[in-house]
């Protein structure tokens, strides 16, 4: 209940956004566990300079205080100013991990020993000087399909006399998707020419000439020979006939639960890719047209983890 | 989250620093095993530091610990206590050093910090000795900016400027907590004075316990006078009186029938009859009003001139009219008192106080005896046999010196009739004993004569070397009179002090510093002298008392919520200044003056309901506006002609004229929009 009312509260006071400014209406500021204790040793040296009527020990014990005290002022201006922003994504396969990219940028001032973290994560600690931008992975599991959020980022900062803990609970627009695990099934959802016969077969298509090398294209396609004798790093196109194309389909598995058959057209398009075999995919409401290379792979895997979340990635 | 942590290396020569200084008062005042077991602990971390040695395993460090306990023990023969305490912890403080491995055994380290930086103030309490302090707590905090650091950017340099600016910071609200919060009584006894040396003038007096004291220039009082210092020879500190003699050494006594109820007054109670007195013949005389701060003395005895009469707060009179502390002087301890002049003891002597003032041993000194019974003899009245008395150590071949050669057996004889060279306790003892024999009632006063007079604070200074004896002779009709026979043999001592006297004399030996009589470190030395008295009565003599005094000024009457609130505000007052001094130069500060004109207008639409003007470009901004106020039109044209000739304007900065032309058709355009 009450933890409800404190997400509930979180959520309207610091909304997802694309870009953070951490402000004073988004840092919370605490004494750590040593600040407590640094408290409890003031305090003995008060009541020692009491006791010994000590002046200079009370202003022992009162210089400690003060310094605490402006200790908040430098630990929340630490953190103050200091923009996160949502950076690329990093997908992987449900169970296993995705990764996000935090951009953290300092304007102005510097932001030193910054801890990032989701809840029950080890932190990452990232300095920033002033005017400097550095980009920090974090880690994301995937537990089901589609689109994961990220969590509410905590990013703490004890600096510089660690006896506070200012931070802040930063909700980036930022996800992760999660394709679906492959699974191999005797059904198979493919028509046309091809299949798993087809592995290798760049041989039987008609070559069509090169072109440059553009990130993204497939490995094998590569024409190894011609970079060997030092021509550049071309890509080798195939001609393959309409007739040829290989269409992965979603309504050819009829009768398979959902997950099972995303899983399955997911094994489909791993191996598919590996053998370097062109193919398009058919999802209920998308289709991808035929092609081949890592970037194309990419965008099938997507689709599929994309399937029946269209409706708002949420 | 277990993180194995290593404290990095940027934060490591702070630490260093930070543990030999705390422990250095420690050391210097210590058995010099701890020297060397610091010294052992710092290089082994040195080598550590450098993958030379490995950690210390758990035994070696229980055997250290140990170690150090008992050789604690041994050292001071006990383990608490505020020296053995303080010793013990100093060295646990070094030990931890040893198996610092992660944040937290730092943290640990830093802690224990802050406890052996009050245990030097424990012990002293001077201005520069403070200072000392707050340099450990420099060095501490810069430790604790570097643990919280952990970057291979980071410089140490950075973490020493990080914790100056945070404690430059923190002062001014230290001051103000310092004044403000509420000095408590102590909550519970506590003893400082074990073991420590007793300092000053002791409740007896031997041949050679004066001179002893010649040696030293610590510092035995000092004394702030409301209006004019009195004069070098009438600076008689009074502070015990001696009546016994047992032939060697002089001790206090008083009647046997006289209680302290009869002897002190401690300005509670029924004021006896001889304070009435005195009061009574003080009553519009003149008087010397001053304060004199006592240094640590472990004693009860505490000086004023003649004849005082003090503000009772923790010391009372007796009789005989010292002063004497009720607990002994183990802090700087102030007291206020008048001392009247001209108004001499003349209370009759009682027949058992006659005969005490007139006793001594039944044995020795007769040719001493034979010289009084001569003078007894030659002159009637014991005015008159007190001059002759004067005169003849005038005379005689005597000499004032500090190392006076061995007397013999008999210390009244040998010292009058063969060695002649003595130091004011031979002159004063011997005197008494002449006067005694000859029947007139005398006693020995031992206390300070003379001290350094600080032209820039009104204020004496007393110290050690300054301590004397003298004598007290009753003369009938005349009450109590002061004789000074050492002003008979060397009358530069009263008017010069002993180092005057010493150095006229040519005497190579001048106790304490031989350079302090140069012009430059004279003037240099009463500077200092001048700040540690400041800092004595104002910053130490700081108590309840005087926070009352002090605030009762500001605030009136001093109730706990007027207190209360007055710090919150002034507390408040300065976290915002500070915060203000650190925010100031960010934000809006950072554009340029133009983007600043455009936020000035979008301010101004948004409080006229058109928002989000921030985000249109000028051209976008001004058809909003044409189209809501028609009538504006031709304001919103002038500005935005202006506007995009100076932001397309790129080669020179705005000019001001130019700026102040956009300020004026901005204000012309919000005036039109409405």
């Amino acid at each position: 209940m009450l933890k409800r009312a404190w997400q509930h509260w979180l959520a309207r006071r610091l909304p997802r956004d694309h870009q953070v400014q951490l402000n004073q209406r988004r840092i919370f500021i605490l004494p750590s566990g040593y600040g407590v204790l640094y408290l409890v040793v003031a305090l003995l040296l008060f009541l020692g300079g009491v006791n010994y009527e000590n002046n200079l020990i009370l202003a022992l014990c009162f210089l400690m205080v003060s310094l605490f005290v402006m200790g908040i002022l430098h630990t929340f201006r630490n953190l103050s100013g200091l923009t996160l922003r949502a950076g690329a994504a990093r997908n992987g396969f449900v169970g296993g991990h995705g990764g996000l990219a935090v951009v953290l940028v300092s304007q102005g001032q510097p932001h030193r020993s910054v801890w990032l973290s989701w809840p029950g994560q080890d932190a990452q600690e990232v300095s920033l000087e002033t005017g400097e931008e550095k980009t920090v992975w974090l880690n994301l599991a995937l537990p089901r399909r589609g689109p994961v959020w990220s969590h509410r980022l905590r990013v703490e900062s004890r600096y510089p006399l660690g006896l506070l803990r200012a931070w802040s609970l930063v909700e980036l627009e930022h996800h992760c998707l999660a394709w679906p695990r492959p699974r191999e099934e005797a059904a198979s959802p493919w028509e046309g020419s091809g299949g798993t016969g087809g592995v290798g077969r760049h041989g039987s298509e008609a070559f069509q000439g090169l072109r440059a090398y553009v990130l993204g294209d497939s490995l094998r396609q590569v024409d190894w020979k011609g970079y060997a004798r030092g021509r550049g790093m071309n890509t080798k196109l195939f001609d393959a006939e309409e007739g040829e194309r290989l269409w992965l389909g979603y309504e050819r598995l009829e009768g398979l639960p959902e997950e099972q058959r995303l899983a399955l057209l997911c094994h489909w398009v791993l191996l598919l890719s590996e053998a370097g075999q062109p193919f398009g995919l058919r999802l209920p409401g998308v289709m991808l047209a035929p092609g081949g290379g890592d970037e194309h792979r990419l965008r099938a895997l997507d689709l599929l983890a994309l399937h029946g979340s269209e409706g708002g990635p949420r | 989250m277990a993180r194995l942590y290593q404290v990095p290396s940027h934060a490591r020569p702070w630490l260093t620093a930070a543990i030999l200084a705390i422990s250095l008062p420690q050391l210097l005042r210590g058995p010099l095993w701890q020297v060397l077991l610091l010294a052992v602990i710092l290089l082994w971390r040195a080598l550590m530091d450098r993958q030379r040695a490995p950690l210390p395993g758990r035994w070696i460090r229980l055997l250290l610990l140990l170690g150090t306990v008992g050789g604690i023990h041994l050292s001071f023969g006990r383990l608490i206590g505020p020296e053995a305490g303080t010793a013990l912890i100093t060295s646990l403080f070094a030990l931890k050093y040893l198996e610092l491995v992660g944040r937290r055994d730092a943290y640990v380290l830093i802690i224990i910090g802050y406890f052996v930086c009050a245990t030097i103030l424990l012990f002293q309490q001077g201005f520069f000795v403070f200072l000392y302090v707050c340099l450990c707590l420099l060095l501490l905090t810069a430790s604790l900016v570097g643990i919280h650091y952990n970057d291979s950017q980071a410089r140490a340099r950075q973490h020493l400027g990080k914790a100056a600016v945070l404690l430059l910071q923190a002062a001014p609200l230290a001051v103000v907590l310092f004044v403000l919060v509420p000095r408590l009584p102590p909550l519970w006894n506590v003893h400082t004075d074990q073991g420590q040396a007793r300092t000053g003038m002791s409740d007896t007096m031997a041949p050679g316990q004066v001179s002893n004291l010649a040696e030293s220039s610590a510092i035995a009082f000092r004394v702030q006078f409301d209006g004019e210092i009195p004069p070098y020879r009438q600076r008689y500190w009074r502070g015990l009186t001696y009546s016994w003699f047992d032939g060697r050494t002089w001790s206090q006594a008083r009647p046997d029938d006289w209680g302290d109820e009869l002897t002190f007054y401690s300005g509670r109670g029924e004021p006896p009859l001889w304070y009435r007195d005195l009061l009574e013949r003080a009553a519009d005389r003149p008087y010397w009003g001053y304060q004199v701060i006592m240094a640590p003395s472990q004693r009860r005895w505490l000086y004023a001139l003649n004849t005082p009469v003090p503000e009772f707060d923790g010391l009372v009179l007796a009789r005989d009219r010292h002063l004497v502390a009720t607990e002994p002087v183990t802090g700087n301890f102030r007291y206020r008192v008048r001392s009247y002049t001209g108004v001499p003891l003349t209370e009759p002597l009682a027949p058992d106080q006659r005969a005490l003032m007139l006793s001594l041993p039944e044995q020795g000194f007769p040719r001493a005896r034979e010289l009084a019974g001569q003078w007894r003899r030659q002159y009637q009245h014991d005015s008159a046999l007190v001059s002759a008395a004067l005169s003849w150590f005038r005379n005689e071949p005597f000499h004032y010196t500090l190392s006076p050669p061995a007397v013999g057996p008999d210390v009244v004889d040998g010292f009058l009739f063969n060695t002649r060279r003595g130091f004011c306790e031979h002159y004063a003892s011997s005197f008494v004993v002449l006067m005694r024999a000859a029947g007139i009632p005398a006693r020995v006063v031992g206390g300070y004569q003379g001290g350094e007079a600080n032209p820039m604070g009104r204020h004496l200074l007393i110290r050690q070397y300054d301590a004397h004896a003298w004598a007290e002779v009753w003369l009938p009709g005349r009450g109590w009179v002061e004789v000074d026979p050492t002003a008979a043999v060397a009358p530069e001592r009263v008017e010069l002090g002993l180092r005057g006297s010493l150095s006229q004399a040519g005497a190579a030996r001048i106790p304490g510093d031989g350079i302090g009589r140069l012009p430059v470190l004279f003037q240099l030395r009463q500077w200092a002298d001048l700040l540690e008295f400041r800092w004595q009565s104002w910053v130490l003599g700081y108590d309840l008392e005087r926070q009352n005094q002090w605030l009762s000024r500001w605030l009136g009457a001093v109730t706990p919520w007027r207190l209360a609130l007055l710090l919150l505000t002034l507390a408040a007052l300065l976290v915002l200044a500070t915060a203000l001094i650190m925010f100031r130069g960010r934000g809006p500060r950072s554009a340029t003056p133009l983007t600043r004109e455009y936020r000035r207008l979008a301010r101004g639409l948004s409080k006229r309901g058109v928002r989000g003007a921030e985000r249109l470009s000028a051209a976008q901004l001004c058809e909003r506006l044409e189209r809501r106020w028609p009538a504006a039109e031709a304001a919103a044209l002038a500005w935005r002609e202006t506007f995009e000739r100076m932001a397309y304007q790129q080669d020179s900065a705005p000019s001001i004229a130019a700026l102040r032309t956009l300020r004026r058709q901005r204000r012309r355009l919000l005036r039109a929009c409405r």
